[in-house]
């Protein structure tokens, strides 16, 4: 017991460390999770017991809150039982996948998918949350910047800081939700402490910067994956209507077109009503279709990747 | 107690913590944060805790991340914001349901361990 008792962190600070080391190589936004709770609780219990110094307090942590390996083991456990439960199930696909069959069915199978329209929604609508914090930050930041030869400077960058730490942890929790990127579940506890040393602390913390980078970046990152997402699904779907147009055509379907005007299509123009204008819309049809599915597994790929920026950049592990 | 005790425990807490957390929820009129959960557990029992204050913490996320408990942050006037959480419509079907199992489950080992003398006596068994 006296080993232990020796080992035992002497203050909140020691404890983080030692519970950081312990949750060494797990998933960044988890050890973000535990290394807030921590904090809070343990200062919530300095607090009660303010008669004692933080030593006593954090001696008998040990036995009530557990030590940092304790805890450590506690978040790796939840988190391993719930992410297994969360998970889909392994995808009936991989077995089949090694042959041509498979692999159609794989292309296709990006209809299915939860995550293709929840990745679709993700960057159709980043570029109005790109511009969104693109502008909060710009001005948070040349106000601070103006406003720093005044007094009020400092609380107000402060102030800018926490908006956009809030930001940044909404945008987590919406990145998690549409592309399953593992982002955490609650925000950073705001240190207890003066002025001076909060401003130490934001300027020194690497999150700070690499957020505001973040909000930043989220407005070109923005207009490239709304561009490329509407340019995909307006030729995939224009293929797809001028095909059926064409097709139901030269079918002899009566839609209510200048019967002279002849539609051009892959370089030809073909009779309204040839054998040939139908082959080509099908032709056409078939192509939109294929286009479409590329975009969504493009968007897939894109989803998965803003999800890795974000988590790069919201979420540090040395939180 | 022993470490092989403290194992033991540790293996039957894995799902207990949940349905304690659970429990104490739905007792509660109001909303609570983590802290203070960690407190009443404390205080409704003497001497070692049956498990640490720390493994609340990533449970209480977990039943959270599955809609059993909603939350929300609120700031405090001495210190970090406090996440208060509430048991959810559905949270309530899974405490039912849990709850269900595990009187089963405490009544068939009872039947071969046979309650202790300290238990019998308890005016609280059900």
């Amino acid at each position: 017991m006296n080993a232990q008792d020796a080992n035992m962190p002497r203050t909140i600070k020691e404890y983080i460390d030692e519970l950081r080391a312990a949750l060494d190589g797990a998933d960044p936004a988890l050890i973000q999770d535990a290394l807030s709770d921590a904090e809070t609780h343990l200062r919530a219990e300095c607090a009660a017991r303010s008669t004692e110094t933080e030593q006593a307090v954090l001696h008998s942590i040990a036995e009530s809150y557990g030590s940092p390996a304790d805890v450590a083991a506690a978040y790796l456990e939840t988190d391993r039982t719930v992410q297994a439960a969360l998970a889909p199930s392994p995808r009936p696909n991989a077995a089949i996948s090694s042959s041509p069959q498979g692999a159609v069915k794989r292309f296709f199978g990006v209809y299915g998918e939860s995550r293709s329209w929840t990745s679709l929604m993700l960057l159709l609508i980043s570029l109005f949350t790109g511009i969104f914090y693109f502008t909060i930050t710009v001005l948070g930041l040349s106000l601070s910047l103006g406003l720093s030869i005044l007094i009020i400077g400092i609380p107000f960058f402060i102030g800018f800081i926490g908006v956009s730490r809030l930001l940044g942890h909404v945008e987590g929790r919406l990145v998690e939700a549409m592309t399953g990127e593992r982002m955490p579940r609650r925000s950073p506890a705001a240190r207890d402490s003066g002025w001076p040393d909060r401003l130490k602390n934001i300027l020194s913390d690497i999150r700070t910067w690499t957020t505001l980078a973040y909000q930043l970046l989220a407005l070109p990152l923005g207009v490239v994956y709304f561009s490329i997402t509407v340019i995909g699904l307006a030729m995939s779907l224009g293929m797809i209507g001028s095909g059926m147009l064409i097709l139901l055509r030269s079918l002899g379907l009566d839609l209510g077109l200048d019967p002279d005007l002849n539609i051009q299509i892959w370089g030809s123009t073909p009779e309204p009503t040839s054998i040939e204008a139908t082959l080509l819309s099908i032709v056409t049809i078939v192509f939109g279709v294929v286009f479409l599915t590329a975009t969504l597994h493009l968007v897939r790929w894109l989803g998965r990747m803003q999800g890795r920026i974000a988590k790069r950049l919201l979420v540090s592990a040395t939180a | 107690m022993s470490e092989l005790a403290r194992k033991f425990q540790r293996d039957l807490n894995a799902g207990l913590v949940a349905l304690v957390l659970l429990g104490v929820l739905a007792e509660s009129d109001e909303d609570l944060y983590g802290y203070d959960i960690a407190k009443r557990l404390q205080r409704a029992r003497e001497g070692d805790p049956l498990f640490k204050e720390g493994t609340i913490y990533p449970v209480l996320r977990s039943l959270a991340a599955s809609g059993w408990l909603s939350s929300r942050i609120v700031p405090s006037y001495s210190g970090p914001p406090r996440r208060y959480y509430r048991i959810t419509e559905e949270g309530r079907a899974v405490l039912t349901e849990w709850r269900s199992v595990w009187r089963a489950t405490r009544d068939f080992v009872d039947q071969f361990t046979g309650p202790s003398p300290l238990t019998e006596s308890s005016p609280t068994d059900v």
